[in-house]
């Protein structure tokens, strides 16, 4: 690291360095200046203010290293109770496309326990190969038994890219990670490309609650890490003639002290709904926030076979579970038709559902910022218009 | 119990509104408040100290104007407030962030627990309570919406995305929590004027404070670089429906099954 | 290195009290005038804030706070509820001021305390049947009877009277002195002879309560009397100035919310495919609205900071009170213009507004009185 070294010959003690320094610490000793090194944080300040190239100091530069060994795209397989997320699918359609471009082969990496059988899964839904950490203890997630495992294999590998799905787990545990390795991390990515020149990652995501979009890069540091939010990705269609290697990785798993205890893992009563690959989806806003608003909503999805959904507010009010709530914090849904019945579209809710095929929206305000994105629009009343659809449709 | 609460002033992004003309965003007049789980954080750790004694130091990382923030939390009751406040720290990622912060908190010496709230409304992240943990290399629970906290160990309620989990912790540990964990109380207005007097018990630390070098902090100090911002934008025709309901239900109908949209099935 | 200064004390509640009033009273403003009745639970959650000690000294439990904040914290939440806003200035101001200024330690421990606390409510009787802005016309009456006083008369339009706990009574004690013949009596609820009618029932401000006493020889102990014998009046005249500007800071609170809600409805609701917002004549509605609340707010808050710099500007008080209580009867009137049929419907705040705006008109001193008083503070009468 660097430091600040002054040329007592040539210090007259004029004070100007210790007066520039934002962070006291330099001092004046005997007329002569004196640097304090625990209290200076490089900045160089000092360096310009000195009038007789009394100060001299090296001031560390960040180089951007060479990572032109790195390879690899690597997914990072999400399991519960020895299942595969549907995130794992779509991560690995995502990964294909960015191998391919890079000439580089995908790699599942996944942590459980007795999983090989299932591995190939991996391979058919498009990863290259694929490395198991094979532990008792990775057979339920807790956050450092998998940190130090996929860290372990992170260490041993040295890839290129890393992508972890930004679920509540990936979430968890992706950050420790990457504190741990040195690693940049972009958080919940909705789009991922390869630089044409630069041949990097460029990561792009929502910002600002989704009022604006980011595209970010790590230059620092390999692996490229980003959580790609769960629902974005297209999983690429099972092919089962691909074929790869599905090797187990040898990780010290006893090297790890998990601090925490699982209890008790709580399912919930209702099974949740699967909104996330719902192909009609039928959902309210606020005008909704009552039993008969509920109600007409319900009617109208049982008669297009939809699934019901909802902005924050609704569930806030509590007239349906959370579970069924899109948008920036709730779900992201891509379905083929998106009935936005008295949803006004405030941006955090656009950024769970703009992805639709088609959107239609019914609302009392033809202002409302939900037309902006809609295929169909609706000016009126959603209690005289989703009747009327419902009747309709009975009719048919 | 020691407890140590990270909090963040943000603007509040319900009022963010975009330049049509140039789609940046409109930050004048946007008001900066804090982050609304980290009260949430900061309202756990208040209780905690109610039940079991102890103190509770609030650290927020950002410009001069976050002193307002501190000094809201000392209102709402906290013993001591931190501004990490430099501009050696402006543009930190998360990686620079959480080295500010860890550092603080280790300056600040013993703690048992430290809060956040899971993730800023500015930037969503969600890195930074797990990124802090690491740093301290201490436990972390994340999506906490239940806790409970005893000499030694915490237990908490984590959501997941069905269901939920409960899980104990040693002390020290790193908690962020869910809106859905308590309900902040209001400010008192004794503690809105013992705050804001000038003697309120708030330091204002800087790089040289907390032992970094300007290079490990701020935008310099960041793994990840933003290379570019744009304004989504949804291009779509937008078809608009009119007449009476049955009217317009019927076109409806009739448009989708024209797209191949299979209703009903 | 520590030269970050602190935000102000008048910027913190302002915003605290606003946040408070976004969450806690607006979703409830509708709930609390339908239920008409005092909500206690939204008395509670206010007692939780220390509002009902800003004025006074933290050797009783306040928060040793000034007229400015005391004014900034009523208007936010005469935003929010008017109802709310009078109970909660009631409990502030009227109904503790006498017992704070001229009670015994014992009264402070036994009532002050728990009043601040929010475990008891204030109340506050000067108004009778023949005797409003005319004191002197005082017919309750207070007469020396071996160590104790006993009280006889009624009183009428009683702010918290039927929740009241205690209450600063205006008394007679010397008919041939007029208004020097006047003093306080601190009165407990529960003291024989105190008869509280049942509730009256209003045009707005409903989730207020409000009704008549009446004294049948209610005997209360020596110590009773606040302040010096004859005194009442010259001490009601030290915190009027108080009184008139923190009923300016109610008005602005119900003018903002009016034009907030106008100004919003005024950029949503179309017609003839415009928001009517870019019609001239509803613009200049909004301009007036916006201009009169800035004259209402300057009043006001330089007024207060008078009285905080021990100044008792009696003329300016009267005239931010006349003027802001008009502003907000004029901006609840036009809001209800801008909402059209909308604001005759009871699912809209703008009614509420209109019908609250009223008492304004009347509580502090009437708007013709106070014109007569400003008239002879100009020297003119």
């Amino acid at each position: 690291m660097g430091a600040i070294v002054i040329d007592l010959e040539k210090c007259n003690g004029c004070t100007m360095c210790s007066r520039a320094c934002p962070y006291q610490a330099i001092e004046m000793a005997d007329k002569k200046a004196r640097w304090i090194e625990d209290r200076c944080t490089l900045c160089g300040a000092c360096l310009e203010s000195c009038k007789f190239d009394a100060l001299f100091g090296e001031m560390p530069v960040p180089e951007v290293p060479d990572f032109s060994d790195r390879r690899g795209v690597w997914v990072f397989v999400e399991q519960h109770d020895g299942e595969f997320h549907r995130s794992a699918f779509e991560l690995l359609g995502c990964a294909r496309g960015l191998a391919d471009e890079l000439g580089q082969e995908v790699v599942a990496a996944v942590l459980g326990n007795d999983l090989k059988e299932k591995a190939s899964r991996l391979i058919h839904h498009g990863a290259d190969r694929c490395i198991l950490v094979d532990d008792p203890s990775l057979a339920y997630y807790q956050t450092c038994t998998h940190t130090h495992a996929l860290s372990e294999l992170v260490k041993q590998h040295r890839p290129n890219i890393l992508l972890i799905a930004a679920t509540h787990l990936g979430r968890d545990m992706a950050p420790r990670l990457a504190r741990r390795l040195g690693l940049g991390l972009t958080a919940d990515c909705t789009r991922l490309t390869i630089d044409p020149d630069e041949r990097i990652l460029l990561q792009t995501r929502p910002a600002f609650g989704g009022n604006i979009m980011a595209t970010i890069v790590s230059r620092f540091s390999r692996p490229q890490t980003a959580t790609v939010r769960p629902g974005i990705m297209t999983p690429l269609p099972a092919d089962s003639s691909r074929t790869g290697e599905v090797s187990v990785a040898q990780v010290d798993m006893a090297a790890c002290r998990e601090f925490t205890r699982v209890l008790e893992c709580v399912l919930p009563e209702e099974k949740g709904v699967d909104l996330a690959s719902a192909k009609i989806i039928v959902a309210g806003g606020r005008p909704v926030c009552s039993d008969r608003g509920v109600s007409v909503l319900r009617e109208f999805a049982d008669a297009v076979g939809g699934e019901m959904a909802c902005t924050r507010v609704v569930v806030e009010e509590g007239f349906l579970p959370a579970t069924r709530q899109v948008g920036q914090t709730g779900q992201s849904v891509r379905p083929a038709v998106y009935f936005a019945c008295g949803i006004s579209g405030a941006v955090q809710h656009k950024a769970g559902m703009d992805g639709s095929r088609y959107v239609v929206a019914i609302n009392k305000d033809p202002d409302a910022p939900i037309f902006e994105i809609a295929d169909f629009a609706i000016v009126g009343d959603l209690f005289e218009i989703l009747p009327a659809l419902t009747r309709a449709m009975r009719e048919r | 119990m020691n407890i140590v609460v990270l909090v963040k002033q943000v603007p509040n992004t319900t009022d963010v509104k975009i330049d049509p003309k140039t789609g940046n965003l409109i930050r004048e007049g946007v008001a900066s408040i804090i982050n609304p789980e980290d009260r949430h954080g900061l309202e756990a750790g208040l209780q905690i100290r109610e039940k079991l004694g102890g103190t509770v130091t609030v650290i927020s990382m950002g410009p001069p104007q976050a002193m307002e923030t501190v000094c809201e939390c000392l209102a709402m009751g906290a013993d001591r407030g931190i501004l990490l406040s430099d501009r050696a720290f402006a543009g930190a990622d998360t990686w620079a962030t959480s080295t500010a912060l860890g550092m603080a908190v280790r300056k600040l010496g013993e703690f048992d627990l430290i809060l956040a709230g899971r993730q800023a409304i500015d930037g969503d992240t969600a890195q930074i309570g797990p990124q802090v943990a690491e740093f301290l290399r201490i436990a972390q629970l994340t999506y906490v919406r239940r806790l409970d906290a005893q000499e030694g160990k915490v237990i908490a309620e984590r959501a997941l995305e069905d269901g939920c989990e409960h899980i104990e912790a040693p002390t020290p540990v790193l908690v962020t929590v869910l809106g859905a964990l308590n309900k902040p109380r209001h400010p008192t207005v004794e503690g809105i004027l013992a705050a804001t007097s000038e003697r309120s018990p708030v330091e204002v630390w800087n790089a040289a404070d907390i032992g970094v070098k300007v290079q490990d902090v701020g935008l310099a100090g960041s793994l990840t670089h933003v290379v570019r911002t744009f304004t989504p934008k949804g291009a779509r025709d937008t078809r608009r429906l009119e007449g009476s309901a049955t009217v317009i239900a019927a076109e409806l109908l009739e448009a989708l099954r024209q797209k191949e949209i299979r209703l009903g099935e | 290195m520590n030269k970050i200064p602190r935000p102000t004390p008048e910027e913190m509640i302002r915003k605290s009290f606003a946040r408070f009033t976004d969450e806690e009273i607006i979703p409830k403003a509708r709930e609390m005038d339908e239920a008409d009745q005092f909500p206690r639970w939204m008395f509670d959650k206010i007692a939780k804030t220390g509002a009902f000690g800003i004025r006074y000294p933290r050797s009783v439990g306040g928060a040793g706070g000034n007229t400015t904040q005391f004014c900034i914290m009523v208007e936010e939440l005469a935003r929010g509820s008017m109802s709310v806003a009078a109970f909660t200035a009631m409990q502030c101001l009227m109904g503790t001021n006498f017992l704070f200024e001229y009670g015994t330690p014992e009264q402070h421990e036994r009532l002050l305390k728990p009043a601040i606390r929010g475990e008891k409510v204030a109340s506050f009787a000067l108004t009778e049947a023949d005797a409003a802005t005319d004191l002197a016309n005082v017919k309750t009456t207070a007469r020396p009877d071996a160590e104790e006083w006993v009280i006889s008369g009624s009183k009428t339009w009683i702010t918290n009277a039927p929740v009241a706990d205690f209450f600063t009574v205006l008394c007679q004690t010397d008919k041939n002195k007029g208004l020097r013949g006047l003093d306080f009596f601190l009165i407990e609820r529960d003291t024989p002879g105190l008869y509280v009618s049942k509730k009256f029932d209003k045009l707005g401000t409903r989730a207020t309560e409000i009704s008549e006493l009446a004294f049948t020889d209610v005997r209360i102990p020596h110590e009773n009397r606040l302040g010096k014998e004859g005194q009442g009046v010259g001490n009601l005249m030290r915190i009027l100035s108080v009184i008139r500007v923190m009923t300016a800071a109610l008005s602005l609170g119900l003018a903002r919310a009016a034009y907030d809600q106008s100004a919003r409805y005024a950029m949503e609701r179309t017609q003839f495919k415009k928001h009517i917002g870019s019609f001239q004549l509803i613009q200049q509605k909004i301009a007036n609205m916006a201009t009169e609340i800035w004259a209402s707010h300057l009043m006001t808050y330089t007024t207060a900071e008078m009285i905080d710099q021990g100044q008792r500007p009696l003329k300016e008080a009267s005239m931010a009170k006349y003027y802001a209580s008009e502003v907000a009867c004029r901006c609840a009137d036009e809001a209800t213009r801008i909402f059209g049929a909308y604001s005759y419907s009871m699912e809209y705040d703008v009614q509420r507004y209109y019908r609250d705006c009223r008492f304004l008109l009347f509580g502090g001193g009437t708007s013709e009185i106070l014109q007569t008083i400003i008239s002879r503070e100009c020297g003119v009468s």
